[in-house]
């Protein structure tokens, strides 16, 4: 079709002597949910971290939108459109849930030099942070210290910061874990919203029912290598998936 | 009211704008600066040069004096906060060292001796002194006030709170680290440039000594004790480390162990501050007021 | 050349006080990345303690091993007292915490034991020296031979002991030792306790080497150390140790010797300012 949203070609990131992601290589069509899938410390948060300017990569090329972006600062890359939530949770603590929001929603005037001096505390902010705060089911406690939430409510928050970004790509790391079943299927129908309303999403997830089900592709990495990338039916019959799964039950996890 | 009052209260005043400086360096981005005395310095010295050589009178040279401030704020800024949080305290303790030495050492600045025979402000031919400039300095603390209630209402100040709660995070929305922590050193140094312009025309007479490392430490301490991040933090701050020395006063030889004790004492079971969350005095406050205070 | 290789040699000297000073600072940031300003007030208890029992039994050996005793409890006392409950705060309330405990304990030794300068008239049981020339005073010697043997002693500790893996251990990540089995609190005590003898040893012998006590002997060097364990790289005791080193001779050379007009204590930081600008994370550390 016409050129993917996200390209990663021959990413490679090491810290001292570790080689946490050596060589990856895929793709991301605009439209699509991508599962990015592996064992613990296979280099999946790296990959994000990567993709999201947290640090810059030891050698390889990121394109989005057909623009180079390996190596350009977390709040570019984020000013680009793409939204992100972290594995361990980071909610901005002394804030309530609603500033939380409301400080994703002002990526639009973080830039300029005028814009940054105008009021957030308007009715017209408030309304779209609660909107947001709603699509997550969070509205309720729009006024609550974002430090006293619990994990999952937590979860849903980065959800939302993530949301208010990520017009073009919202990465998630791991924004399952830690929910309720009913949160589980709320977040699954959310997902589906948000990709109908032209938002590509890439996923790293460890619960299988829920990627193989959400995911139009997988990507497999282990030990900082791609094994796989297919349909779930492919990925799931892979016999290096297989054995990269297999040969990790019984033996500890890395952290 | 007497005129020692009137004193203490222009120093509290004067003290109270330069705190308000620190505690949105502190207190809204979460940047610890143990140099903001320096700042002090700078435009106090700064004031002081052009009302003795150049002659312009305090309302003339206070923009320049504000824009000295915050621009010396920006150059020290960029390297300083580029490095490790932990870095940042010693960083700016040296540069505290560093201002005080080029003031102690350059003739430019009068060297040891200072700049003396500042002239009084004066407002349309009325020479400012005592009660007169007390309201002056109050009229400039409200402004600095009201720019701190501004900046916790708009975007800027927002994404500072943002930054000093989660900088990755922060970064990962489009705040920009190093842009809204030197907004923060910028807005913060030139308030404390302000309140040196006022304090070289209120003693007429500064050395470097007045800008050492001690007051560095007074100032953080006004912020922390009266509650970091807080809008009248600082003020509270202001007062209590600003009347306590006086009251202990009688102690005669005893009262600086007194002060530094009961600072101690403060810091070790009221980190939030006085006016911080959970405080001793909030929980006062919330069974008194239906709302607490602000 | 005689009047370089005098000057080299007490900056030499001066350089190894402060790495016996600072060594102290850099293991306590490096366990529980806390800035120590307290640490010269501790430095300064070990000066006028020493001297106290030195007047009390006139032996220099009791006088240090009390001192470093009296002072490694004031160590742990203040980290169990102080720091131990302000950890889950920002940095800088332990900070402005150690701050006021410096100028307490400043206020305490002018109040207890006066404001003039005492002497601190011990004869120091090493041997003078003739070098190219120059003497080497028996002053100079006992720094030299002192620091030596603490340093070796806490390098032999650090590698050769379980204590010292224990400690290394602690310091790379506490949660982690804890689940290891290792006491961290225990831990963080004997570092405090360790630096803190140091210091009294570097009390004393700048006591004696100066011939000088007095209640604000601590305020220069508290602020200095900071700049050095910048320098040596936050979190390193050998870096620390380094730019001690440096410094003295610095401070000495360019300023007794070369008569370049920048006020002393400043050299530090501007030190400092200029390696961190070089290298970020300070000479020897780690990124």
């Amino acid at each position: 079709m016409s050129r993917p949203l996200l390209e990663i070609a021959g990413l490679s990131k090491s810290f001292g002597g570790l080689q946490a992601v050596d060589g990856v290589s895929f793709d991301i069509q605009s439209g699509e949910i991508l599962g990015l899938l592996g064992p613990n410390g296979a280099g999946k948060t790296v990959c994000f971290n990567l993709v999201s300017g947290v640090y810059p990569p030891t050698a390889g090329r990121i394109s989005f939108d057909g623009r180079r972006i390996e190596g350009l600062a977390s709040h570019a890359i984020a000013g680009l459109g793409i939204g992100r939530t972290f594995q361990i949770v980071k909610p901005f603590a002394q804030l309530t849930v609603l500033e939380n929001v409301l400080a994703a929603r002002g990526i639009a005037r973080y830039r300029g030099l005028t814009d940054i001096w105008s009021s957030w505390k308007t009715p017209a902010e408030r309304r779209e942070g609660l909107s947001l705060l709603e699509r997550v089911g969070l509205a309720g406690l729009a006024e609550r210290r974002a430090g006293l939430l619990p994990l999952g409510d937590l979860r849903r928050l980065e959800i939302a910061r993530a949301l208010a970004v990520g017009r073009k790509l919202l990465l998630l790391d791991e924004s399952f874990s830690g929910l309720r079943h009913e949160e589980i299927a709320h977040l699954e129908a959310l997902i589906r919203v948000i990709r109908a309303e032209g938002v590509t999403v890439l996923l790293i997830e460890h619960n299988m029912r829920v990627a193989m089900g959400l995911c139009d592709r997988l990507v497999v990495l282990d030990h900082g290598r791609k094994l796989a990338e297919g349909r779930p039916a492919e990925v799931r019959a892979s016999e290096a998936v297989i054995q990269a799964y297999l040969g990790r039950k019984g033996s500890a996890h890395a952290a | 009211m007497s005129g020692y009052l009137i004193t203490i209260g222009t120093i509290i005043a004067i003290n109270s704008i330069v705190a308000c400086g620190l505690n949105v360096i502190v207190g809204f981005a979460g940047q610890i600066s143990l140099g903001h005395a320096a700042f002090f310095g700078i435009g106090a010295y700064t004031a002081a040069l052009l009302a003795t050589q150049a002659g312009l009178s305090f309302w003339a040279a206070l923009p320049c004096v504000i824009a000295v401030s915050a621009a010396i704020g920006l150059l020290l800024g960029i390297p300083s906060l580029r490095v490790r949080e932990d870095f940042l305290a010693i960083t700016t303790i040296g540069i505290n060292f560093i201002v005080e030495a080029v003031f102690n050492n350059f003739e430019f600045f009068g060297g040891a001796l200072g700049i003396g025979g500042i002239p009084r402000a004066a407002l349309f031919d009325l020479k400012l002194r005592g009660a007169e400039f007390f309201c002056l300095c109050l009229f400039f603390l409200s402004l600095v006030m009201a720019a701190c209630w501004w900046l916790t209402r708009c975007w800027a100040g927002l994404a500072c709170f943002a930054l000093r709660e989660e900088e990755t995070a922060a970064a990962s929305v489009g705040i920009s680290p190093v842009r809204f922590k030197l907004l923060a050193f910028v807005i913060g140094t030139g308030m404390a440039g302000l309140g040196g312009a006022l304090y070289a025309h209120f003693m007429r007479f500064i050395s470097a000594s007045d800008f050492a490392f001690p007051l560095s430490v007074s100032l953080l301490s006004m912020v922390v004790v009266g509650g970091i991040g807080t809008l009248w933090g600082p003020i509270l701050g202001a007062f209590i480390i600003g009347v306590l020395p006086e009251v202990f006063r009688p102690l005669i030889d005893y009262r600086i162990l007194f002060y530094t004790l009961l600072l101690l004492l403060m810091i070790r079971f009221q980190p939030g501050g006085l006016l911080g969350e959970n405080s001793a005095a909030r929980r006062v406050f919330a069974k008194i007021l239906p709302g607490g205070k602000p | 050349m005689q009047l370089f290789l005098e000057q080299l040699l007490n900056g030499l000297a001066t350089g190894s006080i402060y790495a016996l000073i600072t060594l102290g600072l850099a293991l306590v940031y490096g366990i529980m990345r806390i800035l120590h300003v307290a640490h010269a007030a501790v430095y300064s208890i070990g000066a006028y303690v020493g001297l106290w029992f030195f007047n009390l039994t006139s032996s220099l050996l009791l006088a240090v091993l009390g001192s470093m005793a009296v002072c490694a409890l004031v160590g742990i006392s203040i980290e169990r007292f102080v720091y131990f409950p302000l950890l889950k705060h920002p940095p800088f309330v332990p900070l402005i915490a150690s701050i006021a405990i410096l100028l307490s304990v400043e206020e305490l030794c002018r109040l207890i034991a006066g404001p003039q300068i005492l002497t601190f008239p011990a004869e120091l049981p090493f041997p003078e020296f003739r070098v190219a020339g120059v003497t080497v005073t028996a002053t100079i010697t006992a720094v030299y031979c002192i620091t030596a043997a603490v340093l070796g002693l806490l390098w032999v500790i650090t590698t050769k002991t379980e204590l010292g893996l224990a400690m290394r251990a602690a310091s790379q990540d506490m949660a982690v030792a804890d689940a290891m089995g290792i006491n961290s609190h225990l831990i963080v005590s004997l570092t405090f306790a360790i630096g803190s003898a140091a210091a009294a040893v570097a009390g004393i012998l700048v006591g004696i080497y100066f011939n000088q006590v007095y209640p604000t002997m601590g305020a220069v060097p508290a602020y200095k150390t900071l700049a050095l364990i910048v320098v040596g790289g936050l979190g390193s005791v050998p870096g620390a140790v380094v730019a001690s080193l440096l410094l003295g001779m610095a401070e000495t050379l360019l300023i007794g010797y070369a008569n370049i007009p920048l006020p002393r204590d400043a050299l530090a930081f501007i030190a400092m300012i200029g390696v961190l600008m070089w290298r970020s994370q300070g000479l020897l550390g780690s990124r």
